[in-house]
């Protein structure tokens, strides 16, 4: 009655390495974006 | 014999000036008065009727519903927008980024009385309050209860709080010498005080790790401790953006010259971090989206709902912050902190209450006397601050100790 | 299956029912969990189980002849710790009692801060109202959504079967199991009732599906059910998974001494790096 299959629980694991990857170029950007104010105020980072 | 006098006619003073400060001050007739003494009237009776006939005669609670809103907004959402105090302590204390040293303790008052208030509110959803004792006296310790932690945390962290604030109180009262010993524990408080919030923030999320079946699978994780405390960082943040923008009006003159100035300079930190913080939860939010393979759910009204929590209301209000630290506008910055809040009630409302047995066929939603007793919290927490902050030096520098014998 | 494995079964089922009588006294030595067998297919959903329930626990005795409750499905209240559900399903009508289930590793007892919820050393779970503040974790923890609270009441009780756990102590059977006209419910040593619920499922291999419900179920349940018809049909929740609740929060749980040590030593250290030097530690809580 039960039939058992082989179940891959990391099979979404490369797509998760993309996304972050993505998300620390992403991060990146952001840092920069906020540590480089078109005013001329250089603020230290908080 | 004489010293004897001395002694008690400074007693005299004290308790004359005690009573002195106990008395309102400022008009009567203020809106913000007009509109929360009625509120906290209303509150009160129907916590007359709680008690005597039960919560069902007050409360929308049922079976499936055992926690509503008194915890869900009252306690879950409260004591993450108390989140600011545990930041702000450390940015100070254990960065020593004196930028933000103005703010320190406005924002340890705000926690402090967010959790006597909103913490405290827990005891009005409790059915059998007597028995509050047992876990605190040590006559049935349940260690391997989540909420035990989180009790115990938060009556710790109170106590942690009111040392943190404490020279404010020896200052107001004119005793040196309490103010030298209070201030001195500073730092350990602190430490200690960052450490149970790390683990109270993250702690309320824990608890509904076993309402696994029945919180909606786009909201339940094994990673809501951590979420709860990524995001407690950006909730207590813009939860002292707007305060602080309100408190610099209405009491502008407690302030001293320049303050306002010197925190707008602070709100622009705030929303950085806000910023940084808030981007670095939607990572983990779209992980845990990917991890589970969610795709499928996102297609339904449930799948809305969740977009506009998680997009909405935190990745738009993300670079909100990051456009208005970038272009200098407070406008943006005060209308994502608003957002941002909206977001913070949003997703602690969805995992303890409305995503919460999200398939029952009568779902919750609060009653008008849940609502009148949560705005009557408030408005007793609003009266408290408004009571200190009038009384002891919390705005800005001490100017004089209040009383002087 | 041949004679002699046959009667080599029927021999053992025979055995324990046997020995589950004279076992009963011996219930507080044991350290083994006691449990109820369920069989829905015996079930007539006469209800006599509801009455005695009622009565042992001083609660209204519903009035089965009339009330015409099979009607509705329904769930266990804070008046009527079990109830019986009539379900239409592919083998006809099949009448399901509902209660407790009395879990090996229950998640209302790791829920609760006080204790008040307890699993006493033979297996049943109890409330014990000294202990409860009524805080209603049991509640939203329970995977079954059994302990019920008593809303309108200034001092409310949280009801639930407590497997008539007074009874018990005192040598008897659960009121229920006792009331069951049909041998429904049978009570004994959890891993006796297994055994008599796999005879069962091996003598009648087309009659029964081949699960009982509760042997491996959020880590294993006191209550088992036997069923000949997918236990879906029935208004069992099969998503529940095999991992007993309480190791969801044990991570967390096992991470709290870790900060609690950990996290002061680390911003200590923090502290003292960016202290500095040329100046006293910082003054007051604010600019002086």
């Amino acid at each position: 009655m039960e039939s058992y299959s082989y179940v891959n629980i990391f099979e979404t694991k490369g797509l998760e390495y993309l996304l972050l990857i993505c998300f620390l170029v992403l991060f990146v950007v952001l840092v920069r974006y906020l540590s480089a104010p078109k005013a001329p105020a250089n603020k230290p980072k908080t | 014999m004489s010293k004897q006098k001395t002694l008690s006619s400074e007693v005299r003073a004290f308790l004359k000036f005690l009573w002195s400060e106990m008395k309102p001050r400022g008009k009567a007739l203020t809106p913000f008065n007009v509109i929360s003494v009625p509120i906290m009237i209303a509150g009160l009776v129907i916590l007359v009727i709680r008690f005597t006939k039960g919560l069902g005669a007050v409360t929308n609670l049922s079976q499936d519903f055992p926690w509503g809103f008194w915890i869900g907004f009252d306690v879950v959402t409260g004591v993450a927008f108390a989140g600011g105090a545990y930041l702000i302590t450390f940015v100070v204390y254990v960065m020593r980024v004196e930028k933000y040293h103005s703010i320190a303790r406005v924002t340890v008052l705000n926690g402090l009385l967010a959790y006597i208030f909103y913490a405290g509110a827990l005891v009005l959803d409790l059915g059998r309050p007597w028995n509050i004792i047992n876990p605190i006296i040590g006559n049935s310790f349940g260690y391997n209860s989540v909420l035990f932690l989180v009790s115990w945390h938060f009556l710790l962290y109170m106590i942690t709080e009111f040392i943190e604030f404490s020279p404010a109180v020896a200052e107001w009262l004119g005793w040196p010498k309490v103010r030298k010993f209070l201030h001195s524990l500073t730092l350990a408080a602190v430490i200690f005080g960052i450490t149970l919030s790390t683990l109270h923030q993250s702690g309320l999320g824990a608890l509904f790790l076993l309402a696994k079946s029945k919180i909606h699978p786009l909201w339940y994780t094994e990673f809501i401790p951590i979420l709860f405390f990524v995001s407690s960082i950006f909730a207590g943040l813009s939860m002292v953006i707007f305060e602080g923008t309100i408190s610099h009006r209405v009491f502008k003159d407690r302030l001293e010259p320049g303050a306002h100035e010197s925190f707008n300079k602070i709100i622009f930190g705030l929303a950085k971090g806000a910023a940084i913080s808030m981007f670095v939860y939607y990572f983990f939010k779209a992980l845990i989206f990917i991890h589970e393979g969610h795709w499928s759910m996102i297609r339904d009204a449930w799948g809305l709902w969740y977009l506009l929590e998680v997009v909405g209301l935190v990745l738009v209000p993300c670079f909100m912050f990051a456009y208005g630290v970038r272009h200098r506008s407070l406008g943006i910055i005060r209308t994502a902190s608003v957002l941002t809040m909206l977001g913070i009630i949003l997703n602690r409302l969805n995992i303890s209450v409305i995503a919460f047995n999200w398939n029952a066929a009568v779902h919750y939603y609060p009653s008008w006397m849940e609502i009148v007793v949560t705005l009557m919290v408030i408005s007793a927490e609003i009266w408290v601050f408004r009571w200190v902050v009038t009384r002891m030096p919390v705005f800005g520098p001490s100017r004089e100790f209040a009383f002087t014998s | 299956m041949n004679r002699r494995d046959f009667f080599a079964l029927t021999g053992t089922a025979a055995l324990t029912l046997a020995t589950k009588k004279a076992s009963a006294d011996e219930i507080p030595l044991k350290k083994e969990f006691v449990g109820v067998l369920t069989d829905t297919t015996r079930c007539i959903g006469c209800r006599a189980c509801e009455v005695a329930c009622a009565e042992a626990n001083g609660l209204p005795v519903p009035d089965v002849e009339n009330d015409n409750a099979l009607e509705q499905p329904r769930t266990p209240s804070e008046t009527q710790l079990t109830v019986v559900n009539r379900h239409n399903t592919d083998a006809g009508e099949v009448f399901v009692k509902q209660q407790c289930m009395h879990c090996w590793q229950p998640a209302c007892t790791a829920a609760c801060l006080t204790n008040a919820m307890y699993k006493t050393k033979d297996g049943p779970v109890i409330w014990r109202p000294d202990k409860c503040m009524g805080c209603r974790f049991c509640m939203v923890s329970c995977p079954f959504s059994i302990p019920k609270f008593e809303y309108h009441s200034w001092n409310p009780k949280v009801q639930k079967c407590t497997m008539c756990w007074e009874r018990l102590q005192q040598g008897e059977k659960p009121a229920c199991v006792q009331a069951c006209p049909a041998d429904a419910l049978m009570f004994g040593m959890k891993r006796e009732l297994m055994e008599i619920a796999r005879v069962r499922i091996y003598r009648h291999p087309t009659k029964y599906v081949h699960h009982i419900y509760g042997e491996h179920e959020v880590g294993g349940t006191g209550w088992l059910y036997l069923s000949a018809v997918p236990f879906e049909q029935l208004g069992f929740r099969t998503d529940l998974g095999t991992t007993p609740y309480p190791d969801y929060t044990r991570e967390f749980l096992y991470s709290v001494p870790i900060i609690l040590f950990g996290l002061p030593a680390l911003l200590l250290g923090m502290s003292s790096l960016t202290q500095n030097h040329e100046e006293e530690p910082d003054e007051g809580i604010h600019n002086e």
